[in-house]
């Protein structure tokens, strides 16, 4: 029998926590790209190219993950986003009104879809992969519908306030845009959320299994509908940001979103069958997805070999993160 | 009355009835000639292309699995046809089988993915899904220099895979049909059927009875991606020419028609007609808008609409199916 | 006895409104989707000459694909189509003729007129038997765009492709190729991965990285609405607004404005909207009057818009009709 020496709370028992395996994938990634994009990727410009294309992902990663960890999916995100664009761009733009009326017109479309989900899901037993590409196909037709309709075109411009601009679409030193500061106060919320409050524990019980959440008195149905109204919410709240940072709407925007969301979640360390996930392990799998998004450009690769890398990429995190988390499994069942 | 009864606890129940929902909604609001619809080939070809690739997408999520590759798999074959035998102008049989071999391969490294670790099949086929992607736009744009390839096909093969029938109605709809008899025949009537029920209801269980479970998954993801590089190749055959894509299209496209003909998602029930029958509702619903005066912005909205319809009857149908055999078995205790 | 007799009534009188229009010219329009900015602007113009249509006793019918997956496959197939739906008169693209071209060989001998607009030139026109040509041609945007960028002293381009494999896109990164190459310049092209799709952050965020890895560029050419606007921000933020020119194809009011402003140099205007409108005028008036347009090839584009013509194009860009 072989006796491990471990110091209290030591290295050993770090590396057998779940995220140990997306943050060992974080640090690969980033040593490999740092080594083949030379300055620019350690320096700002690098950076801050992965952090803002992180910002914007990991926001709707979050929600997208604790629907995985409550054992649900949602695919409608690739539509809200538009959805919220073209609202704020519709409503401050073409109709002239204050944006915050705008911005509160696009967060509230969020949250209206995310109702709809929430309350479909837990009425009907559609399951929520096929419930949720639902709302996407009705979501989209109806943005191009009433974009076409009310505005003449696909696209809608808006010229932001310097407020407006200034919170949402500000770039700090010329190119950390504000939205970072965003994702990691949704950071910081999801986590407490999450992982210090009872509210966290639902989370987790209803993953494990609906039936016995539900007779241990958890209120599933509002829980879920909280979920997926979240959810909608930080794709709407990403819709805000682009179009005052941009300043331009356009209908056929966000599609790559679902798939993305789902990748950083994966890397993260969330299991697909629901119940176990941390928000430190979503934020290190969104770090690596951007930085392996992101890297590609810094490198002396060819673009074209781009997807190949990233494939490639989630299938070894998605495998190293499973071999830990055997192993984890191995070494508490020998104790 | 019990004939009623027993229609609706079959899968394809509701998706006949979604067919017949979505064809009076057309008449009545798009003013559609039901005639003028039956003779038309554009749907049955969109059917026919898409049905071969959703019958073994169905038959992996029967067993409980999931298979996304399927949308770069298409362009994958086709890509690979034209290369092989248009590019380098090898002998068309090569760039075929180089097709389907890449669909095998592809099937291959799903499989063992899928039954080797824990990672879920979703997952796995995300992965091979976006690796595919990238092969097929780096093998053309490094070896052709160009994103589309063009493929002259010998007559003979345009005979047997690229053909029109009649000048509109394209030979994979004979394709299509004879594949949607052997799997409904494999999966009703033999035990390679019954093993792929038992894996969807209960993957322990199915292999403690017995059941080789590794195999079978492994050659369902097989069947799969050469289904799908299949459609890819006969496309490059009949058309002239192949086009790099990421294909999530025929993602979404594909589990629609599983969907509504009747699969459930957790697995271990469904039916061939049904997917067939799913199939069919979904490319009237998709193209039948162009026959209609309907504005063409909202054909998403119809398309997400008669998604969540004729999910929702499935789900009622499928209740009432059970409730009934509960009610027989109680009466018979 | 009642219902089966109701039935019987209304599918006769469904069919016999379906003919009453028999006697105007019924038009099938082939485009690109719905949601693509350039392609909703030649939709617009092919509606709005469909008024005239409509008030001639005929129908315009717009056929397009759900997305770009299969441009030419899909675009073939949706030709047969406005052949089987008694079309008296098509009008389409030659995106991919490899593909395209037999579907057009049956409309042709199936004795109906057909314009061919916005991609294949008069070449295409020539070959396939069509009345007409309308439109500007992808490639020649390419050039035009190369051209202008290499001769405002453009020496090192960059055309970003955001959509591999659609074959507009592709020949539109050629055009700028040969075009900035003829002005004494050289030209790469930035292909991006799928997950980059739909996302403007992501374009921008490539762009930055790119310009800083590659500091001798200093022409971009983008080939999407999107991605102009990413571009100028993706410019900026690699602190190189004034040293980087961009020039696009298409544009709406987000990019007309970022002309206004300066951060972008120009783009190439191919006047969508008149492809549409011409390409269905000409037809209804072959259907129902037998007239023509002996000027066989009728280029709507490629135009440039840029600092000097910027206010005029503006207000149009408003009505979306530019």
């Amino acid at each position: 029998m072989t006796v491990l020496t471990t110091h209290k709370g030591g290295f050993g028992r770090l590396a057998r926590r779940p995220e140990a395996g997306s943050f060992l994938g974080m640090i690969v990634v980033y040593i490999f790209f740092a080594a083949l994009g030379g300055q620019n990727f350690v320096g700002s410009p690098g950076w801050s190219s992965w952090l803002n294309m992180a910002a914007e992902i990991g926001t709707i990663a979050l929600p997208v993950g604790l629907l995985m960890i409550a054992g649900f999916l949602d695919i409608s995100v690739g539509a809200v986003l538009p959805a919220s664009s073209l609202t704020v761009a519709i409503i401050s733009g073409h109709f002239e009104l204050p944006l915050y009326l705008g911005v509160a017109g696009g967060l509230a479309v969020g949250l209206l879809v995310g109702f709809v989900n929430g309350f479909l899901v837990t009425r009907t037993t559609i399951p929520s992969l096929i419930l949720t590409i639902g709302t996407m196909f009705g979501v989209m037709g109806l943005t191009l519908g009433l974009t076409i309709l009310i505005a003449g075109s696909t696209g809608v411009f808006i010229v932001p306030d310097t407020l407006s601009h200034a919170i949402f679409g500000a770039a700090l030193g010329g190119m950390f845009q504000i939205g970072i500061f965003w994702w990691l106060g949704f950071v910081a919320l999801i986590y407490g959320m999450l992982h210090l409050s009872p509210w966290g524990n639902w989370v987790f019980a209803l993953g494990g299994d609906k039936e016995s959440a539900r007779n241990a008195g958890i209120p599933t149905r509002a829980l879920t509908i909280q979920l997926y109204m979240l959810s909608g919410f930080a794709a709407a709240f990403v819709g805000v940001t682009q179009v005052i940072t941009f300043g331009s709407a356009q209908v056929a925007a966000g599609s790559s979103f679902i798939f993305n969301a789902i990748m950083c979640v994966v890397i993260g360390g969330v299991t697909l069958t629901g119940g176990a996930g941390s928000v430190i392990g979503i934020v290190f799998g969104t770090i690596t997805f951007a930085i392996v998004n992101q890297g590609i450009f810094f490198s002396g690769l060819d673009p074209n070999f781009g997807s190949i890398i990233i494939g490639a990429l989630l299938l070894t995190a998605v495998l190293s993160n499973d071999t830990f988390r055997a192993m984890a499994l191995r070494y508490s069942a020998r104790k | 009355m019990e004939l009623i009864k027993a229609f609706l606890r079959r899968p394809a129940a509701a998706s006949i009835l979604s067919l017949i929902g979505v064809l009076a909604f057309y008449v009545v609001f798009g003013g559609v000639d039901l005639f003028k619809l039956a003779k038309a080939a554009s749907w049955v070809n969109f059917a026919a292309n898409l049905g071969i690739v959703a019958i073994p997408v169905g038959l992996l999520m029967i067993a409980g699995e999931m298979d996304i590759s399927i949308g770069a798999m298409i362009p994958a074959g086709s890509i690979t046809t034209a290369i092989l035998s248009g590019y380098y102008g090898l002998p068309m049989w090569v760039g075929m089988a180089g097709a389907l071999a890449l669909g095998v391969l592809v099937g291959t490294v799903n499989g063992l993915l899928t039954v080797r670790t824990t990672v879920p099949s979703l997952i796995v086929t995300l992965g091979t899904l976006v690796g595919m992607q990238g092969i097929v736009l780096a093998a053309a744009v490094l070896l052709t220099g160009n994103a589309s390839v063009t493929l002259a096909a010998p007559d003979w093969a345009k005979f047997v895979f690229g053909q029109l029938i009649g000048g509109s109605h394209q030979v994979i709809i004979l394709w299509w049909l004879g594949l949607a008899a052997i799997f409904a025949f494999v999966l009703h009537k033999t035990r390679y059927g019954n093993w792929i029920f038992a894996l969807g209801g209960d993957k322990v269980s199915a292999r403690n009875a017995g059941i080789p479970t590794e195999r079978l998954t492994i050659t369902l993801f097989i069947l799969s991606a050469t289904a799908a590089s299949f459609v890819g190749m006969c496309q490059a055959i009949q058309f002239n020419s192949a086009q790099v894509s990421g294909g999530m299209g025929y993602i979404f496209n594909a589990i629609c028609c599983v969907v509504v003909g009747g699969v459930i998602l957790t697995g271990g029930f469904g039916s061939v007609i049904g997917i067939f029958m799913g199939t069919i509702t979904f490319a009237v619903v998709a193209q039948g808008i162009y026959f209609t005066q309907i504005d063409r912005n909202w054909s998403n909205l119809i398309i997400g609409a008669m998604l969540l319809i004729a999910v929702a009857m499935n789900e009622s149908f499928r209740k009432l199916a059970l409730s009934q055999v509960r009610r027989t078995a109680k009466k018979e205790a | 006895m009642k219902l089966s007799k109701m039935l019987a009534t209304t599918a006769v009188l469904l069919i016999g409104a379906s003919s009453a229009y028999a006697d105007g010219a019924k038009i099938f329009v082939i485009g690109g989707k719905a949601d693509d900015p350039f392609w909703s602007i030649v939709k617009r113009g092919a509606e709005d000459a469909g008024k005239v249509v409509e008030a001639e006793g005929g129908t315009v019918t717009w056929l397009a694909p759900q997305n770009y997956d299969n441009l030419g496959v899909d675009a073939a197939e949706l030709i047969r189509q406005a052949i089987d739906q008694g079309a008296t008169a098509i009008v389409g693209p030659d995106w991919v003729p490899d593909a395209m071209d037999p579907a057009f060989k049956a409309v042709v001998d199936a004795k109906i007129p057909l314009v061919i607009y916005n991609a294949g030139g008069i070449e295409a026109a020539d070959r396939l038997g069509a009345m007409n040509y309308v439109g500007a041609v992808d490639y020649k945007a390419g050039v035009a765009g190369g051209d202008y960028l290499g001769k405002a002293g453009g020496k090192s381009g960059v055309c970003i492709n955001s959509l591999p494999g659609a074959g507009n896109i592709e020949a539109y990164c050629k055009g700028f190729g040969d075009g900035i190459t003829a002005a004494g310049g050289k030209a790469d092209v930035l292909p991006l991965p799928a997950t980059a799709e739909g996302n403007v952050t992501a374009v921008s965020q490539a762009i930055k990285a790119y310009l800083l890895q590659h500091p001798d560029v200093d022409s971009v050419f983008t080939t999407a609405n999107l991605d102009a606007v990413g571009a100028v921000q993706g410019i900026a933020q690699a602190g190189l607004t004034g040293k980087v020119k961009v020039c696009g194809v298409n544009f709406d009011q987000a990019i007309l404005s970022q002309i206004d402003a300066g951060t972008q140099a120009c783009a190439v205007d191919q006047q969508g909207y008149q492809q549409g409108f011409y390409a269905v005028s000409i037809l209804n008036g072959y259907v129902n009057y037998g007239l023509t347009i002996p000027t066989r090839e009728i280029l709507t584009g490629p135009g440039i818009v840029d600092a000097i013509n910027i206010k005029s194009t503006l207000s149009g860009a408003k009505e979306g009709t530019r």
